[in-house]
């Protein structure tokens, strides 16, 4: 079975300043990944690389076996991986059930057609309607997306990141800025939403890595220092060294 | 909270999908009533030339209003489209054998598809980044083509313009569209159908996802839409409308000239969109009734008509971005909470004395205008239906007065408007 998605040699330079340094990494299907690092390491980088933001300099990028070399954010969407963002990121204007519809249009073969209507739609709506009971956000269905609560919209970036039924999920750091309950909601809701996909998340949180992860790869200064199981890497020395010892020991 | 969850949460779709056949119909129905009976309020001549020109406007401002309020694409230079479909159907009212067997009212499909030929041409290299790339090649491209109407006279027809004879196409069930009020007709119809397409566009799955490049194309783009693509089919859908617009442009008048395709006319459409205001459907619709009974009513008036446009724009950009429509939007709240009465004594109390200070104000204006620019020895001006000498000094201290007394009123009443308009908005038994 080939990996769900495979880094080989990845390299990314910003002018001369190299920031991935050649990144060989290999995600199996239906696995939880959690790749974390200390600030600087090139962790969104990486993210940005793999999604088809920027570029990358050197190495190569395979999803399902299949090279995304100068592929665009949204043909890499439509082989199947789909991420959420650092900096929420939801059509603010629209109502949350209309962000979670826009994100079915294209998976339920609409592309860019514009003869028939989208109310009418039974499976469109039931499927949008589903997807906000998933995340628990069929209260707030008819408020713009703009006014729900950081917690709520980050649910929602959630929900659109799922709604398209990519089976590679990305997340880039999922609980940044919440209170611990509303972390402890948001894990809760990644575990439901992603069951039998592959999950890649990018987190600062080491209470939520290490509850959601089935295998951790540390990121310092552009390269992969250690990739295990949460036991392994909390183990591995080179990993306490980076961290200063401090935030790992509290798990 | 747990009753919340436990209903059906089909149930409230279902009551508003039996609704949803008769309610969103209505306004669409009252306009086509509207349209088909206003020959038989307004009878003359000239009101008939100033409803087909908004109507054309309309559709026109409703055009552009797809990439504007839709897209999010700001466009200078969109009057080619409707120029260029204008044109198209000029030369084919030109051309003898085959208009003679082609009814007038299929014409406009000719010049929407002409839009749309050219739409397509510009729109794969404008459309492929939104925001200050995209305006600078719309302007970029509106003055190139402007600048075509005086190289390529063939098509454009030099300064003169083409022109030809609408009557000469296969009578229509045995109207040859002679008469003023059988072209309102037709414009009517096109006005309607164009209208009710680019609704039911807004409502496909490009019409969303036109709204969520708009608003976040990053985003859209990992939903698996290329946000460029999307950009483009609307701004192709537009340039279709546009054509269509200016097809009956070209029947109404039976004339084009470069004017009709210049980045003045371009700068016309956008000012009549954001004053009717880009958020909602209708807003252009507003814009442009607005717009024409300005152009065409208050340039019987006065000169300067176009200044006070301006002002007016001016005003509705800083003060009501949401334009005309926003503004009656605005309202809604007030009126879900039953307290949009409350407002009528306030709104009376504050905008009536503003109405007549704007009019003390407009009349300094015309007197200064008068004074610098009639002929020499001409003293005598009529304004307001009276007639006095503009260069005594009454009817300036009572001009002075009326401004300053009208508008220190507005200013007086001004802060109890603001406490009724917060009250009205806030629901009963809440504090603020």
């Amino acid at each position: 079975m080939s990996p769900a998605l495979e880094l080989d040699g990845l390299k990314k330079s910003f002018g001369k300043t190299e920031i991935i340094r050649g990144v060989d990494l290999s995600i199996a299907k239906t696995e939880r990944h959690a790749i974390i690092g200390p600030n600087g390491a090139g962790k969104s980088t990486l993210f940005n690389l793999i999604t088809g933001r920027f570029p990358q300099t050197e190495g190569a990028i395979r999803l399902h076996g299949q090279d995304l070399a100068g592929k665009a954010p949204f043909e890499i969407n439509r082989m199947g991986l789909s991420r959420s963002f650092q900096i929420t990121n939801i059509f603010p204007k629209m109502t949350v059930f209309e962000n979670v519809r826009c994100s079915l249009l294209w998976s339920m073969g609409y592309r860019y057609n514009f003869w028939s209507m989208v109310g009418r739609s039974r499976a469109l709506t039931e499927g949008a309607d589903e997807i906000l009971q998933q995340i628990n956000l069929t209260a707030r269905r008819d408020l713009p997306a703009g006014v729900l609560s950081y917690a709520e919209q980050r649910a929602l970036e959630i929900g659109i990141t799922i709604a398209g039924g990519a089976d590679v999920i990305m997340l880039d750091e999922p609980t940044a800025g919440m209170s611990h309950s509303e972390t402890d909601y948001i894990v809760e809701l990644i575990r439901t939403v992603t069951e039998g996909k592959t999950l890649i998340m990018v987190e600062h949180d080491m209470g939520v890595v290490f509850g959601l992860a089935d295998q951790i790869s540390v990121l310092v200064y552009g390269e992969i220092i250690a990739t295990g199981t949460p036991e392994a890497v909390r183990g591995n020395a080179r990993v306490q060294e980076a961290y200063l010892g401090t935030a790992l020991e509290d798990h | 909270m747990s009753d919340q969850f436990t209903t059906d949460p089909t149930k409230p779709a279902q009551r508003m999908r039996a609704g949803a056949m008769i309610l969103p119909l209505s306004p669409w129905i009252i306009a086509a009533f509207l349209l088909c009976v206003m020959p038989f309020i307004f009878t003359n001549n000239s009101a008939i030339t100033i409803m087909n020109q908004m109507a054309i406007t309309i559709i026109f401002a409703l055009a552009y209003n797809m990439l504007l309020g839709q897209g999010g694409m700001l466009s200078f230079g969109h009057a080619v489209y409707a120029g260029v479909g204008g044109f198209a159907c000029m030369h084919i009212i030109n051309w003898d054998g085959f208009f003679s067997g082609l009814p007038l009212p299929i014409l406009p499909v000719f010049g929407g598809l002409m839009g749309m030929g050219l739409a397509t041409i510009v729109g794969s290299f404008s459309t492929r980044k939104a925001g200050t790339v995209f305006a600078m090649i719309s302007l970029g491209v509106g003055e190139l083509i402007a600048a075509c109407s005086v190289i390529i006279v063939a098509f454009f027809g030099g300064e003169e313009g083409i022109s030809g004879d609408r009557t000469y196409g296969l009578p229509f069930f045995g109207v040859e569209f002679l008469q003023q009020i059988e072209v309102y007709y037709l414009i009517v119809f096109w006005l309607m159908l164009s209208a009710i397409l680019m609704y039911l566009y807004s409502r496909t799955p490009m019409g969303r996802m036109a709204n969520a490049v708009r608003d976040n194309p990053e985003r859209a783009e990992f939903l698996g839409y290329s946000a460029r693509w999307v950009r483009f089919y609307s701004f192709v859908a537009s340039g279709f409308f546009a054509g269509i617009a200016g097809a009956l442009f070209a029947i109404n008048y039976e004339i084009l000239t470069e004017e009709n395709l210049n980045t003045t006319q371009s700068g016309i459409i956008l000012l009549v969109t954001f004053l009717g205001g880009v958020g909602f459907f209708f807003g252009p619709i507003l814009g442009a009734i607005v717009f024409t009974l300005v152009q065409t009513v208050l340039s019987l008036q006065t000169e300067l008509w176009g200044f006070y446009l301006g002002i007016i724009f001016v005003a509705t950009v800083m003060f009501f971005p949401g334009g005309l429509a926003g503004l009656i939007m605005m309202h809604v709240p007030a009126l879900r909470l039953g307290k949009l009465g409350h407002l009528g004594v306030p709104y009376l109390k504050t905008l009536l004395p503003a109405a007549i200070g704007t009019l003390g104000a407009a009349a300094l204006v015309e007197m200064t205008f008068h004074v610098r620019h009639a002929a020499t020895g001409d003293h005598e001006m009529t304004l307001f239906w009276t007639t006095f000498d503009s260069h005594s000094f009454l009817p300036w201290i009572i001009a002075g007065v009326v401004t300053f007394v009208g508008f220190a009123i507005t200013r007086a009443t001004a802060p109890a408007l603001v406490e009724a308009w917060n009250e009205a908005n806030t629901p009963e038994g809440m504090s603020r």
